[in-house]
């Protein structure tokens, strides 16, 4: 009984969303309008992102980086903090999840204590899981100002404490104990059973650091990174300094003919290594949202808009896949097509995975992270999500262009995408 | 202007027999075809009005109806449920034969005018399926991908069938073709392509593609076809020139749930609006004149008694020309001539 009751609600939210797209102009048009409760971003930044162990955030806890990132904000935006009801922040490693250092940040940061925090963690797409919740939170009418924040220093807790051990039961169940299979080793495996060949992935991760030093050289990045000013300890000197970090540091000159060189790094015959896969790295980022007409009301400038997300599960050796499972799956809530979208952002995790989605997608390889992506500049875990936000939002603006996709493979076997219209 | 309410079910379809030019039928669902039962109403003209002769209830909303050609007593309704069911207002409660194969609503029904012993559906599950009444199983299934919300058999030849469907495409199947890759289709027109001959300050041509609700064939001009869909414009279109359309008709301010070409006039056509307007149309073509079958279409006149989504409109075959019938979630059907709302 209570499925058959499920089914016939499911048909009757179907049949009423269908007759509902009837009423709007349906396809890009539709999703390009504008109305009074579309939930918009009023600013999105980020902090550079720099290398874990060596880079400029080294010694930077990552509350630290997000009372940074917090402070930019709301310096950029203008926004009057007390207004401010909720923030979700998005972090893998911190053990509790970071929920009293976070809290702890957006007070040192300037928020009141009215302004309420919590840490959510969906591994790899935590930063985008928690700009969602913010915007689902607003558009349901639980709160009208909000903040979707991503921060991952994986310098200080990358490492195994971050993973609970498995029990016996967990260990014994055949697809559950696949969850804690590492995911170098499983997107080695998924890239020789899906023949993603070494060439093939040394080619994307060299276009990525190609498309990230030119980005940086002509300060495509400048308008989404806040410069940061941290203490940072001279590993030759041991002496400790003060310095303003304001660029990605894993950008480096390379050659497919230089990447295909390096060692592989989980199989001795295997085809992914350090310069085809996502640097560990340090940063922080957040996204300010509220309904376009609270923005109006309140004189803030409107970088976009937030249409729709999918989150969707894949088996977890496929973890890679996820991109390619969700991405549809937003598309369709939005009621937009593949080449609908004029910008891509997905994680690069792993060249082979990020690649195999695009191709499966047949998504034109010029659509993709056309500011380069993780391979080039680093994947902090939790900071990810909410970074390609201001990414992509300064990339679309910049190239005059209006609706993108941001998405991601999730460590377990999950998928991400969200869909987003700049103004 | 005579009235029924169909209390407590809203229609979706209105259906003049081609047998008699008294009976109508109406197929419709409770809230709004959301959830719940659906009813196939049974009406007839009389001289106390609009009378129910008879109605048959389903366990989901009927979105569409179409009367057999073969027997003046049977009529096929297209299921929620993705059934498609044939009842005989001669016989007892239930239908007298079912077809299930569909993986989601039905959509559409439509009755082979031609050799008269087949019938299509289309459907959400996107695909067109033909069917012959005396067997259990599809004849044929031709697959479109896409949420199928009208299919029609042209009216000039029992093999080719045509469809419009959520992906703002036109497609036209040619049965007699073998099935290959193809599927027998053999063209594929994208509905919102710019006009091949600009028309003066159109500003409709070469659109963004948009869900396409409802199409129909011309019933003279054996080429032509009509369109139209969510972004409020009906379109036609030459199959002897299928790059796009020929003629748009911009004036529903919201979508067109229905449109159907006039049996007597070939340049006229009705639709029906969720602007709750029911308007008349001519595509412009001054063929009767001995035309070259290409004009500027404009609107006619309108019909604004419908206080809800208008969905179905149908022309009486009999008779004087311009009468028709409309139905509306309004719950109300009503029949009514034509001439009476033409600009003078």
């Amino acid at each position: 009984m209570a499925s058959q009751t499920t089914g016939k609600n499911e048909h009757t939210q179907r049949r009423l969303e269908q007759v509902a797209h009837h009423m709007n102009a349906s396809g890009r048009p539709g999703v390009i309008e504008k109305h009074p409760d579309d939930i918009v971003v009023t600013s999105a930044l980020r902090t550079a992102i720099t290398k874990g162990g060596r880079g400029g955030f080294k010694d930077t806890a990552a509350a630290d980086l997000l009372v940074g990132a917090f402070k930019s904000l709301i310096e950029r935006s203008g926004i009057d903090p007390k207004l401010v009801e909720d923030i979700a922040v998005g972090n893998v490693l911190a053990p509790g999840g970071g929920a009293t250092e976070f809290r702890a940040a957006a007070i040192a940061a300037g928020f009141p204590s009215s302004t309420a925090v919590k840490a959510l963690n969906r591994q790899c797409s935590s930063g985008l899981q928690a700009c969602v919740d913010i915007a689902n939170a607003i558009k349901c009418g639980t709160i009208e100002v909000g903040i979707g924040a991503g921060v991952e220093s994986m310098s200080t807790q990358y490492g195994p404490q971050a993973v609970t051990e498995f029990s016996e039961l967990l260990d014994n169940h055949k697809e559950a104990a696949e969850c804690k299979v590492p995911m170098g080793a499983l997107s080695e495996q998924m890239a020789k059973d899906r023949y993603i060949s070494r060439k093939s992935q040394d080619e994307f991760a060299y276009n990525s650091y190609r498309k990230a030093g030119e980005a940086q050289k002509k300060g495509w990045f400048d308008e989404e990174i806040a410069p940061l000013k941290v203490k940072w300890t001279d590993p030759k000197t041991d002496e400790e300094k003060e310095i303003t970090v304001a660029m990605d540091d894993g950008v480096r000159e390379v050659t497919v003919e230089s990447l295909g060189k390096i060692k592989p790094a989980f199989a001795k015959d295997g085809s992914i290594h350090a310069g085809n896969a996502s640097q560990i790295s340090d940063g922080a980022s957040a996204v300010l949202f509220m309904k376009r007409s609270t923005a109006e009301r309140l004189g803030q400038k409107i970088l976009g808009k937030y249409v729709t997300a999918s989150v969707v599960g894949v088996p977890p050796l496929l973890m890679g896949i996820g991109p390619w499972k969700a991405i549809p799956v937003a598309l369709e809530k939005a009621g937009l097509s593949l080449e609908d979208i004029d910008i891509y952002e997905i994680n690069e995790a792993f060249a082979s995975q990020c690649l195999w989605c695009a191709n499966e997608l047949k998504i034109p390889h010029e659509k993709i992270n056309p500011k380069g992506g993780a391979i080039a500049f680093g994947h902090p875990l939790g900071n990810t999500g909410s970074r390609q936000v201001s990414t992509l939002l300064y990339e679309l603006k910049r190239t005059q262009k209006r609706v993108g996709v941001t998405s991601m493979c999730v460590g377990g076997g999950m998928g991400m995408a969200a869909v987003w219209v700049a103004e | 202007m005579l009235e029924f309410r169909t209390a407590g079910f809203n229609p979706y379809s209105v259906k003049y027999s081609p047998f008699f030019d008294s009976r109508l039928a109406v197929s419709a669902g409770a809230n709004f075809g959301l959830v719940g039962n659906g009813r196939l109403f049974i009406l007839n003209l009389t001289a106390e009005g609009i009378v129910c002769e008879k109605f048959f209830e389903t366990q989901d909303c009927l979105f569409d109806l179409t009367w057999s050609e073969q027997h003046e007593n049977q009529l096929l309704t297209a299921g929620g449920d993705g059934s498609i069911k044939l009842f005989d207002i001669g016989v007892g409660e239930f239908p007298v034969a079912g077809w299930q194969e569909h993986g989601r609503e039905v959509f559409s029904v439509h009755w082979n005018l031609v050799n008269k012993n087949t019938f299509l559906s289309s459907s959400w599950d996107g695909t067109v399926k033909i069917w012959a009444p005396e067997r259990k199983e599809s004849l044929v299934t031709l697959p479109v991908h896409s949420c199928v919300y009208s299919a029609e058999f042209s009216p000039h030849h029992p093999d080719i069938v045509t469809c419009v469907s959520r992906d703002s495409h036109l497609r036209v199947f040619d049965l007699r073709q073998k099935p290959s890759a193809q599927n027998h289709l053999t063209l594929a027109i994208p509905i919102h392509a710019p006009l091949k001959i600009p028309i003066p300050d159109n500003v409709t041509g070469g659109v963004q593609p948009s869900e396409c609700l409802t199409h129909d064939w011309n019933k003279y001009r054996d080429s032509v076809l009509a369109t139209a869909g969510v972004d409020g414009t009906i379109r036609t279109f030459d199959l002897r020139a299928p790059s796009g359309p020929v003629n748009v008709l911009p004036g529903h301010e919201y979508a067109v749930r229905r449109v159907s070409w006039s049996p007597h006039l070939s340049d006229t056509l009705l639709s029906a609006s969720y602007d709750m307007s029911c308007r008349v149309w001519t595509d412009g073509s001054t063929q009767d004149n001995g035309g070259s079958g290409v004009g500027f279409g404009r609107e006619l006149g309108r019909m604004d008694a419908h206080t809800e989504f208008a969905m179905g409109v149908d022309w009486c075959m009999f008779g004087a020309e311009g009468w028709c019938s409309t139905c509306a979630w309004d719950e109300k059907v009503l029949v009514w001539d034509v001439r009476d709302f033409m600009r003078r």
